[in-house]
């Protein structure tokens, strides 16, 4: 079917766009995707791209603007801004990359539970939703760093206890919708558990769902990890991460812009290609699923 | 509609009641003995165990949590150590000015996401819909700390029309209610765009081109009307998410809410505080929901007849 001439609801736009089009990639998907690739590829060769070492401290540069030998300038004990946003990527995306992976796998199970479970606990998964929704993740997190001590595992723990309720409510609506047709019932009625009906019927249908959700929920992770670690709650100094930079300039914000505006920057431009990933796939199956009906 | 209601409150009742026991037991497991962090450092054991007493912290867990909610019920939520004042009296201090604040950032976002939605829908091509989608994608993606900074630079340092923080009036709220509106708006904005469009594309609205009423009118007041809904939910929903960004405007913005009052508790460790601000303003969320679900149910009547 490579050779098929643009469907009648194409707009100009995505004519022009010839390969993208003909592949059923939106725009969104590709730039996110560019974007994202370089992001990744600065943080994971911060080692060779950073001029200093992210924490070598200089007193005789101390918060100098911009400049070419200091790229985003140097921070309040003369550290080198730009190394640090590189170096402090790395912990900002592995964290919010941990985060991600669990607040999905977590909130895929809630959601299936509450769709496939033994119906006493259905209830229970609806109001423990209502409950995490309830409650604004910040105040949560205040509430558990006052008990425990901040560390890297509790950041995650507290990203996962932030993010699954939303992933749960999303899965258990598309669950909840294949369950009721046909091929679920057809599967029950030939004896089917309803663990086998989840995990070999249902879950692929929900994974393209999944997928959009990764991308967003890594977005809202990474915007997390920062307002923690700028709230004090995240990643302790001297570690470099992008929201903990940003605490360290906050204090100079009337007379240093630099060094709350490029973390600032860092967070934006990465969480931005990940929503733009997320909406550019969304729009795609739905284009893909347009396409279907049609034929 | 009375069985709908009734459900609907028992089940508010129990979300506060489970989120106060949690708040309550995973403070008094996890916190360690309140007495010793009250108490001076090398403070001698009958000290100590005087603090304790005070605290009532020498009975089982189950009777503390029960003179807990039978005083909490009265109001009484405990004393502050930090602040050495009745925690609820310093709710009640922080509580208005958040509450304000976040009642101006949501107006600012309705408003806005109801006219963008609205123009975005009904002219997908226009200018209007390009600022929507970059609205809707910028701000899903910049923190509001760093939006908050940006406005401080820009609008109280560089220009000086505003306070860079504090609290003095109204005045105050403008910048951090700017920064919390952009931070909710996407998820208002795209909701209202696609039910706006699912709702244009119905047949009563073409009726109203063909008698000849005005675009902006059938789109403003025909069509809104029917596409509100969904937004409502979606506000009722980010209720939590609203007030999460509401706290780190506090901080940024140094504005004595209840934001801010809670992280000075965390810093000092001052749990019964926490343990009070946490139990309140999850409850008022509660509540909240509970408003927008019956005015829901209200407006929609498949709603209330839906069995559960």
């Amino acid at each position: 079917m490579t050779m098929a001439a643009h469907s009648p609801d194409l707009d100009e736009g995505e004519a022009r766009a010839g390969f993208l089009a003909r592949h059923e990639l939106p725009v969104s998907l590709v730039a996110g995707g560019i974007l994202l690739a370089l992001i990744l590829a600065a943080v994971v060769l911060a080692p060779a791209l950073a001029p200093a070492d992210p924490n070598a401290v200089d007193l005789k540069v101390i918060r100098r603007p911009p400049s070419a030998e200091h790229l985003f300038g140097t921070d309040a004990i003369g550290r080198d801004l730009f190394s640090r946003v590189l170096y402090g990527g790395q912990v900002s995306l592995l964290v919010a990359g941990a985060g991600m992976i669990g607040s999905l796998t977590f909130g895929a199970v809630m959601g299936m539970l509450r769709a496939f479970g033994p119906w006493f606990l259905r209830p229970v998964v609806d109001r423990m939703i209502d409950i995490q929704l309830a409650f604004p993740y910040v105040l949560l997190a205040i509430a558990i760093t006052s008990a425990v001590k901040p560390s890297v595992p509790v950041l995650i723990l507290l990203m996962v206890l932030a993010g699954w309720a939303g992933v749960a409510r999303v899965v258990r609506a598309i669950a909840l919708q294949e369950r009721a047709k046909d091929y679920v019932k057809a599967a029950e009625i030939l004896g089917a558990s309803g663990l086998r009906i989840s995990l070999f019927h249902v879950f692929p249908g929900v994974l393209p769902g999944l997928m959009v959700l990764a991308a967003m929920q890594t977005a809202a992770m990474i915007v997390f990890e920062a307002t923690l670690s700028f709230l004090g709650m995240g990643i302790q100094p001297p570690t470099a991460s992008w929201g903990g930079i940003m605490l360290e300039g906050k204090d100079y914000i009337t007379s240093s812009w630099w060094l709350t505006t490029f973390p600032g920057l860092a967070i934006l431009m990465t969480s931005l290609s990940l929503v733009l990933i997320g909406d550019g796939m969304e729009a795609r199956s739905e284009r893909l699923r347009a396409k279907e009906t049609e034929a | 509609m009375k069985s709908y209601i009734l459900r609907q409150v028992i089940q508010a009742a129990i979300v506060v009641a489970a989120i106060t026991v949690a708040v309550f037991v995973v403070l008094r497991l996890s916190a360690g003995d309140p007495a010793r962090i009250r108490a001076p450092v090398f403070a001698r054991p009958d000290v100590i165990e005087q603090y304790r007493r005070d605290f009532g912290i020498d009975r089982p867990i189950i009777e503390q949590l029960g003179s807990f909610v039978s005083r909490a019920v009265q109001g009484d939520l405990g004393m502050s150590f930090r602040f050495q004042a009745p925690v609820s009296d310093l709710i009640l201090v922080a509580l208005p000015k958040t509450l304000a604040l976040a009642g101006v950032a949501l107006v600012l976002s309705m408003v806005l996401a109801v006219f963008l939605g609205a123009m975005a829908a009904s002219r997908p091509r226009s200018a209007w819909a390009a600022i929507s989608t970059a609205l809707a994608t910028l701000g899903q993606s910049a923190p509001v700390f760093w939006t908050g900074a940006l406005l401080v630079m820009l609008f109280a340092v560089n220009l000086g029309w505003l306070p860079a923080g504090g609290y003095n009036g109204f005045s105050s709220l403008v910048l951090p209610a700017i920064a919390v509106a952009l931070s909710i708006v996407p998820t208002q904005l795209r909701v209202l765009r696609s039910s706006m469009r699912g709702v244009l594309g119905e047949e009563y609205i073409r009726t109203a081109h063909a008698f000849g009423l005005a675009p902006a009118r059938i789109t403003f007041v025909y069509a809104l009307k029917n596409a509100l809904l969904p937004l409502l939910t979606v506000i009722g929903v980010d209720v939590g998410y609203l007030l999460g960004g509401v706290i780190v405007a506090e901080v940024i913005f140094a504005f004595p809410g209840i934001g801010e009052l809670a992280l000075v508790a965390m810093k000092a460790r001052d749990y019964p505080l926490i343990q009070g601000i946490t139990i309140v303003t999850a409850s008022l969320f509660v509540l909240v929901n509970l408003v927008v679900d019956l005015t829901y149910a209200a407006i929609d009547p498949r709603i209330r007849m839906e069995q559960p």
